[in-house]
């Protein structure tokens, strides 16, 4: 892992300019945008679910159920030990079924419906580094933690809770059990590499692979889903992934775009990293 | 702004390396894309082959022998944008062809964004400048990348820029006339920023719209890429309305100097939108 300074000199002058203009994009964001998006996403999992099986589940429920789990934080996690030292405690999932990466996606799950349980699951990962990154921070096992870098981490989190719950919103409107468990191939070893994280800027760079593997998963992804309302939620959420990314290696100090291991910037997005 | 000049000049050289290393890989995975689409459709199989090296020499060509902006009088893109693309054949042509014609407006915009002494010459902020370089280049890789692709399925490259947004582009360049460089670089941050979203709203679309997989694959490659550069410009344009521009930087220690809401702002939400998204059509080949 590269070492990177983030030391933290203080914002002078101008913050409260900027986060006035943060807020009014936030306010957009949750006044308009929000609805809209999610209104967007019920209406993209009623098409799939017109394709394929019976709803069980309405969409005015999934639009308050959405709603509810973005409020409510937490993703659960099973299938991983108490990791980072302390760093973290993570809830208990409700029904604590420990997945393999044999056993997963669940039996039962084929196609479309299958990557949305490897897309809930892989966003499930991501909420869960996060919140243990977050823990860390909290408990000053990470040192100095830039302000921007803590901005970064709740958003980015809130974000991939509301992707994981709309996968699982699609597997649930198509009567299957969401996915609350991160994902069991990737997790040891992103157990194993949180575990060595000791400052902000390894958690950055564990951060962009976990970004990464999710980006290019969704690459992956959207040129073998059948389902068009599929495609269209995994089209939506790659450049929102990709997002993160840039701002990632900007915190980091390198070129803020999609490069190579060498540091070349690429053109064209990758997916050799894919699940 | 302090200029390291050295290390500007280090961070051009830099840039031009990336690009020849970049160019690497994008040639090899845009060769296997017409390998792919000749398999599906067998015609003209040396076109397809020579067409990514030509077109790339064309776009190059009339970029540099048409000025599309004078630096300091703000001219518009009339002149090299006057015969602008409109209908053509197949669905999948067709939306391939208007994404070319995006990428060729992008190309030309940040082009003409170069030749503003701050965005190109060496008094510009050092990521502002490398930022503009390596986008510029992408974008000609991405509209070589659909032309290629509308060619292999049959269909005609698209040089032209998408005919409803060059008075748009027109418009704003023209605004930039006599501008300070602070209020200067601003407007071309905006101007791209617009020009990003809705490339990469397009490309997000049109993954749903296209029939080929392998033209999906493409445009989700593509896609993403133009998300990264929306949320670069955004945090750029924060900045720099917040009067920070020392803190577009890549040097150590900056991340821990930039405003908490810097952290954020590059990403405002959880689903890419596609309202801004060009009608598939727009820009195909008449």
């Amino acid at each position: 892992m590269k070492k990177k300074n983030l030391n933290n000199v203080g914002f002078q002058g101008t913050e409260s300019e900027l986060l006035a203009m943060t807020r009014e994009l936030d306010d957009m964001h949750h006044d308009v945008g929000m609805p809209a998006m999610w209104e967007g996403v019920s209406n993209m999992i009623d098409n799939l679910s017109d394709n394929t099986q019976a709803r069980s589940t309405s969409r005015r429920t999934f639009l308050l159920g959405v709603g509810g789990a973005v409020a409510g934080g937490a993703i659960l996690s099973a299938g991983l030990s108490p990791l980072l030292a302390g760093a973290a405690t993570l809830q208990k999932p409700a029904t604590s079924s420990v997945l393999t990466s044999k056993t997963f996606p669940p039996a039962g799950l084929k196609g479309d419906l299958a990557v949305a349980a490897v897309a809930a699951s892989l966003e499930n990962l991501a909420v869960y580094a996060y919140n243990a990154g977050l823990k860390a921070a909290t408990a000053g096992k990470l040192g100095t933690v830039p302000p921007a870098v803590g901005t970064f981490v709740t958003t980015a989190l809130a974000q991939h809770t509301q992707h994981a719950e709309a996968w699982n919103a699609v597997l649930a409107s198509n009567g299957k059990a969401k996915v609350t468990e991160v994902n069991p191939t990737l997790a040891p070893t992103v157990n194993a590499d949180f575990a060595k994280v000791t400052d902000v800027a390894q958690l950055a760079e564990l951060a962009l692979t976990l970004e990464t593997i999710a980006a290019e998963t969704y690459q992956a992804e959207t040129s073998k889903l059948m389902s068009k309302a599929a495609i269209g939620l995994s089209a939506s959420i790659q450049p929102v992934e990709m997002q993160h990314i840039a701002i990632l290696y900007y915190v980091l100090g390198e070129y803020p775009g999609i490069q190579t291991s060498g540091g070349a910037t690429l053109a064209f997005s990758p997916i050799n990293q894919a699940v | 702004m302090n200029v390291d000049q050295r290390a500007l000049a280090e961070l051009l050289e830099e840039s031009q390396d990336l690009q020849a290393d970049a160019m690497r890989p994008t040639h090899e995975a845009l060769d296997e894309l017409v390998e792919v689409n000749r398999a599906a459709s067998p015609s003209e199989p040396n076109e397809n082959l020579q067409f990514h090296e030509e077109h790339k020499r064309g776009v190059l060509s009339s970029l540099t022998t048409a000025p599309l902006l004078a630096a300091a009088g703000g001219l518009t893109l009339v002149g090299a944008l006057a015969s602008a693309a409109s209908a053509s054949s197949s669905q999948d042509i067709q939306i391939l062809q208007t994404a070319a014609s995006i990428e060729n407006l992008a190309v030309a915009t940040y082009k003409t964004a170069l030749t503003l002494p701050y965005i190109g010459s060496s008094s510009a902020n050092a990521v502002v400048n490398k930022f503009a370089r390596v986008t510029m280049n992408q974008h000609a890789q991405h509209a070589d990348a659909f032309n290629a692709a509308a060619k292999a399925l049959g269909g005609k490259a698209q040089t032209k820029p998408d005919p409803a947004f060059v008075p748009v582009v027109n418009k704003a360049v023209a605004s930039l006339s006599g501008a300070s460089a602070a209020k200067g670089t601003l407007g071309v941050v905006g101007l791209a920023l617009e020009l990003e979203n809705i490339a990469a709203e397009t490309y997000v679309k049109d993954t749903t719209l296209v029939a080929s997989s392998v033209n999906k694959a493409l445009f989700a490659s593509v896609m993403g890429v133009e998300a990264q550069h929306v949320a670069v410009l955004l945090a750029v344009q924060a900045l720099l309305n917040a009067g920070a521009p020392q803190l577009i930087s890549l040097a150590p220690g900056t991340a821990g100097m930039l405003p908490a809401a810097a952290g954020s702002v590059g990403f405002p939400n959880a689903f890419y939108k596609t309202n801004t998204a060009a009608p598939a059509t727009q820009g195909a080949v008449k």
